[in-house]
């Protein structure tokens, strides 16, 4: 479960760009569940989504999960926090081009401790759940939108978390890739995993198994 | 993590990036290059001038007169042997001789054949030689660098010395010395001891200067002292003294050249700061990427400094391979002759192969701190970063 408490996200804290991105929330995410954050952008839902994966901290309030209180960790610890707990999927993929997507996928599992054959295991496992197998030697430099999704997928899910974060996942992606995409999060939600997906797009709407929808503005949850 | 997993991931890494590196590699071959063939030539040059002084007399002893040296008359000699302390008084007879079709000069040193030499290295010029062949005519040996020159006017078996009286007088080539000897013997003309002198204008009751040994160190300064008091217008140099001299020559022109190097070293650290500090946003975003999927800003730092260790290790081995092959199989030309000089005969003479290890380790550390020290600072700055703000 996640349980987030008076969280408060300022930006130029005393100085004449202070800016509120997130003021006051209150917040409870059940485990297994899928969530939207709705909202324009720069209302502030990317910005709970990066506070939610430590890799950012926040002016005050708490982040728990699992009975953690995760939102001030040290480096060392919120790191081991998203190696092992935790998937990103980003709007801009943030993958490396020079790199193919096999090893794209494997870098979540370097500092961990793993074999290389444990890694190699997991990696083809990630990437035939995210239906991308069949491109693992090739260059993300030579993959399409919908393909480099698939792989960031694939890398968010490679480490078996428990939660995945979706920051605009189809902000880059054409209707059938979206329709591909979603597709891939029903399956995710399969598994038991808690999907959070911070977006604009209004695909999301009333799909069947979406749990809640959270509406964001100005840095406000809006009733 | 698993070293074999984060080194097929760190080699992943670098043969990827080849590019990014591939300056910064070229520049530090070039650096460490530069400033081991330095050492190398440094450190073989002076190991050979020690070994040559270690076998030179304890003392030389000039006659000056205003200032000046003069022959030093050989009854004094039986002055100097009175000391107590003092063994093998020797007189020795050189001078320059000057060779006008080249504008340039050889050295002749007359040895008195009959008496026991103190010095090692004639000795050991010497042993190749049938005294009785060689002294049955007037005959000289010559070094490697006048062979050269004689051989190019066709002087192959003799050569007319033009005497202060105008006359000729004819020598004949007995033997020329092997080019290993050339860092000593190079220009180097040796024959007879009273040929020497009547060719260098040397009256046979003088000589260029006198030799002395004193086998008890401690007695030294004291027999330097006595010696003075004996004659009150000559110049005593100390071998000591002689080798601080060359010591002080070579670490003067080794100086430079190190100065150099540190002002080189400096401004390439400040070029790897500032590449590393105006870090690209690929950089960045690379970084930012690393910290979002979990790894912490230690394995970050691991990993960038192991990525510019390899790169420094390798370029610094590649240089001093260079250097290696630079200096002691090519005998490392232009920079041989800036260190001996070449305003006399150009000297080719073999560099014997002399490494410090002490000297690599110091190169080492001097090169890698600041190499990595110089990656390390900004690569930590951009790894405290939020890794959504490195990402944008």
């Amino acid at each position: 479960m996640i349980q987030i408490k008076n969280l408060n996200k300022i930006f130029y804290e005393n100085t004449k760009k202070e800016f509120y991105a997130l003021k006051d929330i209150n917040l409870e995410i059940e485990t297994s569940t899928c969530v939207i954050l709705k909202g324009i952008s720069g209302s502030g839902k990317s910005t709970l989504l990066s506070l939610i994966a430590t890799m950012e901290k926040p002016t005050s309030g708490e982040i728990i999960i699992d009975d953690e209180s995760v939102a001030k960790l040290p480096d060392l610890h919120s790191s081991n926090f998203r190696a092992k707990k935790l998937g990103f999927i980003f709007q801009s993929y943030n993958l490396f081009n020079e790199l193919s997507a096999k090893e794209n996928v494997s870098i979540p599992l370097i500092p961990v401790g793993f074999s290389q054959k444990e890694i190699n295991e997991k990696v083809l496992k990630a990437l035939e759940i995210a239906n991308i197998s069949h491109k693992k030697d090739e260059l993300v430099s030579n993959l399409s939108g919908g393909e480099k999704q698939r792989c960031a997928i694939a890398r968010a899910i490679v480490n078996n978390p428990d939660i995945i974060l979706c920051d605009e996942p189809t902000a880059n992606l054409d209707f059938d890739n979206s329709i591909k995409f979603i597709e891939n999060l029903k399956e995710l939600k399969k598994l038991n995993k808690t999907i959070i997906v911070a977006t604009h797009d209004p695909i999301f709407d009333n799909l069947d198994f979406i749990d809640n929808v959270i509406n964001i503005k100005n840095g406000i949850i809006c009733e | 993590m698993k070293n074999s997993v984060f080194f097929n991931f760190l080699f992943l890494l670098l043969s990827k990036h080849k590019s990014k590196h591939i300056a910064i590699f070229i520049i530090s071959i070039l650096i460490v290059f530069l400033t081991s063939s330095i050492l190398f030539l440094k450190n073989s040059l002076q190991k050979e001038v020690n070994s040559t002084l270690e076998n030179q007399s304890d003392f030389v002893i000039q006659k000056i007169n205003s200032g000046k040296t003069q022959n030093i008359p050989t009854s004094w000699i039986d002055d100097f042997s009175s000391i107590n302390g003092v063994t093998s008084v020797q007189q020795r007879v050189y001078g320059l001789y000057y060779f006008m079709p080249e504008n340039i000069y050889f050295t002749i040193i007359g040895v008195d054949f009959f008496e026991e030499t103190t010095n090692k290295n004639i000795k050991e010029l010497l042993n190749i030689l049938n005294i009785s062949d060689f002294l049955s005519t007037n005959s000289m040996i010559i070094g490697n660098g006048v062979k050269k020159i004689f051989d190019k006017y066709h002087y192959f078996d003799f050569y007319d010395f033009k005497l202060s009286n105008k006359n000729l007088e004819t020598i004949k080539i007995f033997k020329d010395l092997p080019k290993e000897a050339n860092l000593v013997a190079n220009d180097l003309i040796i024959m007879d001891i009273n040929l020497a002198k009547q060719i260098l204008n040397i009256n046979e009751d003088e000589a260029t200067d006198i030799i002395l040994n004193v086998p008890n160190n401690l007695e030294r300064q004291n027999v330097k002292e006595q010696i003075l008091i004996k004659h009150s217008n000559i110049r005593v140099l100390q071998k000591d003294e002689l080798k601080k001299m060359y010591e002080n020559m070579f670490n003067y022109k080794g100086g430079i050249f190190l100065i150099l190097f540190i002002v080189v070293l400096f401004t390439f650290i400040l070029i790897l700061y500032q590449r590393y500090s105006m870090i690209s946003s690929t950089d960045k975003r690379e970084i930012g990427i690393l910290k979002a999927v979990g790894w912490s800003i230690k394995d970050i730092i691991k990993l960038k400094i192991m990525e510019n260790f390899i790169v420094g290790f390798m370029a610094f081995i590649i240089g001093v391979i260079l250097a290696y092959i630079f200096i002691f199989i090519l005998n490392a030309p232009i920079l041989k002759n800036i260190f001996i000089g070449f305003s006399n005969i150009q000297n080719d003479f073999t560099i014997s192969s002399n490494i410090e290890i002490s000297s690599l380790i110091t190169l080492f550390l001097f090169f890698m701190i600041p190499f990595l020290s110089a990656v390390l600072i900004p690569v930590w700055k951009v790894a405290i970063i939020d890794s959504t703000k490195s990402m944008k």
